[in-house]
């Protein structure tokens, strides 16, 4: 890279859960700063720009939420922007600070964000209102919710190459398993495929085992320049530095069934594709599976992984369900996928979710997680987010430089 | 007494992460309150309204681009590939299934449907993309490739777009 790398200072984030009755949204937000402000060895005041993370103005039952929380975290008078992306907010929300820092408009920025997905609203209504995200005439008012359109890909997918429930089942139980070693994680369970399989199904082949989680949560991640966190930072040099060094984003139709075919038909994430080719071209990465050491990908359903798998280049297309099933992708494995639990099993506040994996990817670069998920000499990590139907995705690369 | 008369909790919240001493100690009385919040919307169905109205005619328009010529359906204006502004056209109404879900749980959308009901992507014949509707049949009928047909109803629908849905085409 050039001048002016962007490196991550420091990131901090709330324990999510299923309802935070004791914090609204700002509250949880100041938390998850207050973590990062002491993680990255920081004064605030010093730091330049806000950037605020949030999908939905639906859940806050509030408008123009980031002036609230620029406020509440004594950034005023200087200047904040907010960014929303879908489920790919977060990852957004650090892609647009990275270009801030390299563009020279500062050298230092906060990105926060926050959402509470968990219990504003009833589990129906959370439903309609992540369908308002999808093409409301033509997709919500027939009766499609997420959970259908993400079934009728991965039902695509299986009739396409034979992948099967069990395969992706097995993500399901990885990625709760992984969550057990994560005290912030929302969902830790220790389970089998047959207790997947055997979970009520919701819009079939998926079983609300193979799900992610309505959560409320909030993460922050400061990054800067080098001489910024030089100057700046009490922690910068005292423990590996991390440098977010590569970055990439792709879209697809807003409409499953507008995408040509037979790529990336109902079965591929062309906009996932695309990103992970920019951010590849940045880092030099022509074999991810053997260049990259840890990865965060979007699990927004279990069998989202394998896709993901696929047209991250992880593995051939088509072998998503088998390159689960040999433990690659598992803690100890060659590319270990969602050590933080991911989407199933850490939780998916909206806002916080983007950077909640960067935040997992800076603690395996550091060396810094919990011994039980932490994987070993890790070196360059990757995180992988996407809104819609992979409408909007976002592959950020980051790298510990000694 | 004052009286609050939404739905009220009062609790005494713990630290999540169970630390000690508690940072946020004399924070943790909790107050929840029920808020309501019910609106409508005037919403024009804008240059896609003829594909509606055509619909209380028991007809199934698409768009195609004078350009390359691709169907659209949903339709468009404008096709996205070329900027152009499309032509009507009519299609039969007939397809396959090229995938679908089986939904377990009610939709407020759709609240004349009982669960398990089916969503289907169907590839219509004259049309280069798929059109997402419900498949009136029983689930266990459903399967990849099913022949279907676009049958018309007169309603009274909330959105035009329920005058439509898939059934099986046994013709």
């Amino acid at each position: 890279m050039s001048e002016r790398d962007v490196v991550v200072v420091g990131g901090g984030l709330t324990k999510f859960a299923a309802e935070r009755a004791d914090a609204s949204v700002r509250d949880l937000v100041v938390e998850a700063v207050m973590s990062a402000v002491e993680d990255a060895g920081v004064d605030l005041h010093n730091v330049e720009h806000g950037l605020t993370s949030y999908e939905s103005d639906h859940f806050n039952r509030q408008m123009t939420l980031g002036a609230i929380l620029h406020d509440h975290i004594g950034m005023v008078p200087k200047p904040n922007v907010r960014v929303e992306g879908g489920g790919a907010t977060g990852a957004l929300a650090l892609r647009t600070a990275f270009a801030y820092i390299k563009s020279g408009l500062c050298d230092s920025i906060i990105v926060y964000g926050g959402e509470t997905n968990g219990k504003s609203v009833t589990s129906a209504t959370a439903q309609q209102f992540f369908a308002l995200s999808s093409d409301a005439d033509w997709e919500m008012m027939v009766g499609g919710t997420y959970t259908a359109y993400y079934a009728a890909m991965m039902r695509a997918h299986m009739s396409r190459y034979g992948t099967t429930e069990r395969q992706f089942a097995r993500v399901a139980v990885k990625n709760r398993r992984n969550a057990q070693y994560n005290a912030h994680a929302q969902k830790p369970m220790n389970l089998t495929v047959d207790e997947v399989l055997a979970s009520p199904p919701v819009a079939d082949p998926y079983k609300l085992l193979d799900c992610s989680l309505l959560s409320d949560g909030a993460a922050a991640m400061i990054l800067a320049t080098v001489e910024w966190a030089a100057a700046h930072s009490t922690r910068w040099g005292r423990q590996p530095n991390v440098y977010f060094t590569a970055t990439g984003c792709g879209t697809d139709t807003m409409r499953l069934g507008d995408r040509p075919h037979p790529y990336p038909g109902l079965t591929h994430f062309r906009g996932k594709r695309e990103a992970a080719r920019q951010a590849y071209a940045t880092a030099n990465i022509t074999d991810p599976l053997h260049q990259i050491d840890v990865a965060e990908l979007y699990d927004s359903y279990s069998g989202v992984e394998l896709q993901a798998y696929e047209d991250l280049g992880f593995c051939e297309y088509g072998h998503g369900g088998p390159a689960a099933e040999s433990g690659v992708f598992d803690l100890g494995g060659e590319l270990p996928v969602n050590t933080s639990g991911g989407l199933l099993g850490r939780g998916a506040p909206v806002g916080a979710t983007g950077i909640a994996q960067a935040i997992e990817i800076m603690l395996q670069l550091r060396g810094a997680a919990d011994p039980r998920r932490q994987v070993p000499n890790a070196r360059r990590g990757l995180t992988d987010t996407h809104a819609g139907t992979g409408t909007h995705c976002v592959v950020n690369i980051f790298e510990r430089r000694d | 007494m004052a009286t609050i008369t939404n739905k009220l909790i009062r609790l005494t919240a713990a630290d999540p992460l169970g630390r000690q001493p508690d940072p946020w100690a004399s924070f943790r009385e909790i107050e929840i309150i029920e808020l309501q919040w019910a609106q409508t919307y005037r919403h024009s169905l804008g240059k896609y309204s003829r594909f509606f109205v055509e619909l209380e005619n028991k007809r199934f328009l698409a768009t195609r681009c004078p350009i390359c010529s691709q169907v659209w359906a949903p339709p468009r204006p404008v096709c996205p590939d070329h900027l152009a502004i499309t032509e009507w056209v009519e299609l039969s109404g007939r397809g396959r299934v090229e995938s679908f879900s089986i939904l377990h749980h009610p939709s407020a959308m759709v609240p004349y449907i009982q669960p398990p009901y089916v969503l289907a992507y169907v590839r219509l014949e004259g049309a280069d993309t798929l059109f997402a509707h419900l498949l009136r049949c029983s689930p266990a009928e459903v399967h990849i490739g099913l022949p279907v047909q676009v049958v018309y109803y007169e309603g009274p629908v909330a959105h035009p777009i329920h005058l439509m849905a898939f059934e099986p085409d046994n013709g």
